[in-house]
């Protein structure tokens, strides 16, 4: 099994370990998930996600290999008037194959005019390497796999910039002009723009994470690991604390962000929350060709994807005897994903959060006790309110078809209301 | 992660094989899971409970744990009646973490107090876990 460079801090600091895409990772520290995960909802948590793989495309011919094989039309995808990716910003988009399906799901950054990264799923780095380098190009392009060759730590949570910021050489020059989804810096000391912490070293830093908070993704040497992991838990005290595996589910679960080879994968990619991936015009209509594209407009049989939250925390783990069913009992479709989300509960008809103030409905004397939450797939359309069940053959509980599980996320926030010095 | 070595077993307790605890009390047992049990599992958020004069046959399962990760069952060391659920772990399942010797889960009584011969003591326990 694979190790990132923090594997023995994992192991020293008591963490539960488990396999995840071959590699060795924390699940949880002795805090427990529930304490990690309300940290990430009220202050910070950090996260060792140096099994995430980065390639770097680059060349004359990088654009276009990214129009042919990305979800995303890179002419036209930011803001409301779908203006072109320019250098700095990131987009969300999913790599498909022949038939529609998903490869994998990715973050892809244009660094310079012919360079872009792109940030893949653990153990992914080599498989989207070798599907972008078979295809067709029209100018020179460079595709590296930099699996293993760089450290990342994610720093999620509304107190994020104000820890991350003690570490950094200018924090108010780094966080103007910085929005949600956009990069600064580089790795190392080769591209001609930097963000430096304080002792001089290089980061990548990305205003993007998977917990739906506010926060950063932090690309760095991974010499450099270990001292950074260990500054930003310092200088973030009780503010901070180490989050394994178990909490990020957890958060991104109640975020409606989608697990790739889990929640999106070996089908049409179709009928799901996360449509806004595609090059879709107001008519609906695709604004470029890219692979995948054919199949999935000629797809009609589809299963739907629909996000879901329960009544308490009780769950149902996807299994082999699971299955979703309706009011009547009849087998509608699966689980993809059920998690708990700790820090939702139900105030009447509503879930509240943590994060929600109490002129906005939260009732004073809230405990979040936690939702299970997560994706179901099923034969038919259903409307937000919908009620089904959850059941592995012994147990049956009910769940709600939802438009939104968690409220009150942070991720989208501006830095002017998040960074405080 | 907990070493073997930080993992609490009382010595005036009996053991399962699937990591519950049972003490005697009067006549009636008090039922709940290891430490053992408790730090593998992680957070317990929910504890679904029988409803009093429940009765279970041994090794039957009488409820289930829910962790941030999984579903466990939990299985009852003797056969008997529920004669009390733990009301307090509805609200406060992580007291499950903090003390799972405190925090019992179920009151039996037991059909044939007998069967308590069949648990494991202390030392068959941790030589059990000293296996896994």
């Amino acid at each position: 099994m694979k190790k990132t460079p923090l594997y023995q801090w994992h192991i020293d600091n008591g963490a539960k370990m488990a396999e995840f895409a071959g590699y060795s990772m924390p699940l949880w520290y002795p805090q427990g998930a529930r304490t990690e995960h309300i940290s990430v909802i009220e202050h910070a948590g950090l996260f060792d996600t140096s099994h995430m793989a980065v390639l770097l495309i680059q060349g004359d011919g990088a654009h276009q290999l990214l129009q042919l094989a990305f979800s995303k039309d890179l002419d036209r995808c930011l803001g409301l008037k779908k203006t072109p990716l320019v250098q700095g910003r990131s987009v969300y988009g999913v790599f498909l194959n022949e038939r529609g399906h998903v490869i994998d799901d990715a973050i892809v950054t244009r660094q310079a005019e012919s360079l872009y990264t792109v940030v893949v799923n653990a153990g992914m780095g080599g498989t989207i390497s070798d599907h972008l380098r078979q295809l067709p190009t029209v100018a020179p392009v460079e595709v590296v796999d930099l699996s293993d060759k760089l450290g990342k730590i994610d720093i999620q949570g509304p107190a994020s910039a104000d820890i991350l910021g003690r570490l950094l050489q200018d924090p108010a020059g780094v966080y103007t002009g910085f929005p949600y989804f956009s990069s600064k810096g580089w790795f190392d000391l080769s591209q001609p723009k930097s963000v430096l912490l304080a002792d001089g070293t290089p980061i990548l830093l990305s205003r993007t994470g998977y917990t739906g908070e506010f926060g950063f993704e932090i690309f760095l040497e991974p010499r450099h690991l270990e001292k950074v992991w260990g500054a930003l838990l310092e200088e973030g005290g009780d503010r901070i604390c180490p989050c394994g595996l178990a909490s990020r589910d957890s958060l991104r679960a109640g975020a409606m962000l989608p697990l790739s080879h889990q929640d999106i994968g070996g089908w049409p990619f179709k009928a799901n929350p996360w449509q806004f991936a595609l090059p879709v015009d107001e008519r609906g209509v695709f604004t470029k060709r890219f692979i995948g594209a054919e199949a999935l407009l000629h797809t009609e049989k589809v299963q739907f994807t629909f996000p879901f939250a329960g009544f308490d925390p009780r769950k149902i783990v996807p299994g082999e005897n699971t299955a979703v069913l309706d009011g009547e009992g009849r087998k509608v479709g699966s689980i993809l994903t059920c998690a708990t989300d700790m820090a939702i509960g139900r105030a009447g008809e509503r879930i509240v959060s943590l994060a929600t103030a109490v002129t906005d409905g939260r009732p004073e004397d809230f405990k979040a006790k936690g939702l299970c939450c997560g994706f179901v797939m099923v034969s038919e359309k259903f409307s937000p309110g919908a009620q089904l069940f959850l059941t592995d053959g012994k147990r049956k509980i009910p769940i709600e078809i939802r438009e939104e599980i968690r409220p009150d996320r942070t991720a989208r926030r501006t830095m002017r209301e998040m960074f405080h010095n | 992660m907990k070493e073997l070595d930080e993992i609490k077993l009382p010595d005036d307790l009996l053991y399962t094989r699937d990591h519950e605890w049972a003490k005697l009390v009067g006549d009636e047992v008090l039922v709940g899971i290891t430490d053992y049990a408790q730090d593998q599992l992680g957070d317990i958020v929910f504890v679904e409970m029988p409803e009093e004069g429940d009765s279970f046959g041994a090794g039957e399962e009488f409820g289930t744990l829910e962790s941030v990760k999984a579903v466990s069952e939990l299985y009852i060391p003797l056969s008997g009646e529920v004669v009390a659920v733990n009301e307090e772990l509805d609200d406060a399942p992580e007291l499950i973490n903090k003390d799972p010797y405190s925090a019992w889960i179920i009151k039996v009584k037991p059909d044939d107090p007998e069967e308590l011969e069949d648990l494991l003591d202390h030392d068959a326990y941790l030589k059990l876990l000293e296996g896994e």
